[in-house]
């Protein structure tokens, strides 16, 4: 009989990237097919994402890891693949050289870049960010997966971070929205207050916050260029 | 050369297409052009009315596009105005006894026969609106300076513009006094919205409520401000386009008009 035990190969999202733990007792043929079956659900998403592959102690730990990585790689054009940070902990520096060496040309996005005006009536729905050059009209209706970001007057509805992702901004040079949500969060009636500068709303202690762009840059603080 | 068909739309109902279709209308053929104006608001006719020709209806847009008469039959020629004709709507049926491929197949002749083909659509982006866009070369999309008819005319310029028909703006009954202290958006709030071109500013003028009421084109009283801002519409639909837009003052028109294109007003 066969034991009912862990599955060979579980895959879980964190942050911008994914954290796959597997079982190294298992063949390398049958890990890859598993792999195969996960990552071939997430489509683009894998695309230049971060992976972190989790075999635990095992001996040989990381020649497998190394064989993984590589065929994640070209398979599905993965990013950094690493090992947990707790149990190898390759300096942060030396990642972020290889991401600048990898050069940026590369990078293929799922940001939604439009330009031109959203006019009544019109819906405009991006799995991830969505970056509008231009006006959003009242009752115009923008929704993103993650930031939205208004070169222009915002004036109507807007939803980032949908579903559920309370990190998710909403910035205007403009900000005069009839109603923000972000995540679960929803507030209305956030305009009238600019008085010329750049806002964005972000989610502080559980309630939408709308604040000067440049007096308190939310990616300010993000010391290198990343990814998104 | 083939005569344009001009759709006059809104999205909102009661902002002034019939006023401005009609007196659009009117204005182009005392320019000189040949210009047929066709009520596409079935069910709810009253360019007739506006126009003083009700009781000359025979026929009407329905029966020429289901073949029951032929368009000649149907549209009466104005004895005012020469060259100005109307084909009615017809007041009993709904939208929906016309196709848009029925209305295609009328608005190739009526090209033919004529210089200007203006289309007073109904309210509603529905299958009124379908019928009265599908043959249109241009689009004049009127709104009122307020929030409710600006969201609707941006509505209907965005399925426009999908239909790649690129419209113009007329923003219709503005009260100068109103802009001035405030209690109305300006001309220029409106545009900021919608961002299409203007074709003019029309005030609200108590001399259209009359001119409805007697039937008399607007454009033929020489007093009334809404009629002379149509004329001017309708010369710069007409070859004229860069010919200035006077902006509805509480003074009136001349002095207005120079120093703002003199760039003299402070
Ligand atoms: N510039 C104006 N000044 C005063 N009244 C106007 C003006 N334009 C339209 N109206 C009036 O507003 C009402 C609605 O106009 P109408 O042209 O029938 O609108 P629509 O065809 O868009 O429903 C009518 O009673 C008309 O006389
Ligand atoms: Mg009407």
């Amino acid at each position: 009989m066969i034991l009912e035990d862990a599955p060979p190969v579980k895959l879980k999202g964190v942050g911008d990237g994914f954290w796959v733990t597997l079982d190294p007792s298992r063949s390398e043929e049958l890990l890859k097919n598993e792999i195969t079956k996960l990552f071939e659900r997430l489509k683009h998403l894998a695309i230049n994402a971060r992976v972190v592959i989790d075999v635990g102690d095992a001996p040989g730990g990381d020649d497998l890891v190394n064989a993984l990585g590589g065929f994640l790689k070209k398979q599905f054009d993965v990013g950094v693949v690493t090992r947990p940070p707790e149990k190898r902990v390759i300096p942060v520096e030396r990642i972020r050289q290889r991401d600048l060496s990898r050069g940026w040309t590369q990078h293929r996005s799922d940001v939604l870049m439009l330009r031109g005006r959203v006019r009544s009536g019109q819906n405009i729905e991006a799995k991830k960010h969505l970056i509008i050059t231009g006006d959003v009209n009242p009752g115009a209706q923008i929704i993103a997966g993650g930031d939205v970001l208004v070169m222009g007057r915002l004036l109507g509805q807007v939803h980032a971070g949908r579903p559920g992702n309370d990190e998710s901004i909403v910035l205007a040079l403009d900000f005069r929205p009839t109603q923000v949500k972000i995540g679960e969060h929803v507030a209305a009636g956030l305009g009238d207050t600019t008085n010329g500068q750049v806002e964005f709303a972000s989610v502080v202690n559980g309630a939408i916050l709308v604040q000067d762009y440049l007096k308190s840059n939310p990616f300010g603080r993000i010391p290198w260029p990343e990814v998104i | 050369m083939e005569g344009r068909i001009i759709v006059v739309t809104s999205g909102k109902g009661g902002v002034g297409k019939t006023t401005a279709t009609a007196s659009i209308g009117a204005a182009l053929a005392l320019e000189g052009k040949r210009v047929a104006v066709i009520d596409m608001d079935i069910g709810l006719r009253n360019l007739d009315v506006v126009l003083g020709l009700e009781n000359r209806i025979v026929f009407n847009i329905v029966d020429v596009v289901n073949g029951r008469c032929n368009l000649r039959q149907a549209a009466i020629r104005d004895r005012r105005i020469e060259n100005l004709f109307l084909v009615p709507a017809s007041q009993s049926d709904n939208k929906d006894v016309l196709t848009t491929a029925g209305v295609d197949r009328v608005a190739k002749q009526l090209r033919k026969e004529f210089d200007y083909v203006i289309m007073d659509s109904p309210a509603g982006i529905e299958r009124g609106f379908e019928n009265s866009v599908t043959a249109a070369d241009e689009a004049i999309v009127v709104c009122t300076p307020d929030v409710s008819s600006i969201r609707d005319a941006d509505r209907v310029i965005g399925l426009l513009y999908s239909r790649s028909i690129t419209p113009k703006l007329v923003v219709n009954r503005i009260v100068p006094e109103m802009v001035e202290r405030g209690d109305m958006l300006s001309h220029e709030d409106v545009l900021e919205v919608l961002s299409i071109d203007l074709a003019g500013l029309v005030p609200m003028d108590e001399q259209v409520v009359i001119a409805t009421n007697t039937g008399m084109p607007l454009v033929l009283q020489n007093d009334s401000k809404a009629g002379q801002a149509f004329r001017r519409i309708a010369r710069r639909l007409n070859g004229e386009p860069d010919l200035p837009v006077v902006v509805p003052s509480v003074k009136g028109g001349m002095w207005n008009r120079f120093t703002q294109k003199l760039g003299l007003k402070q």
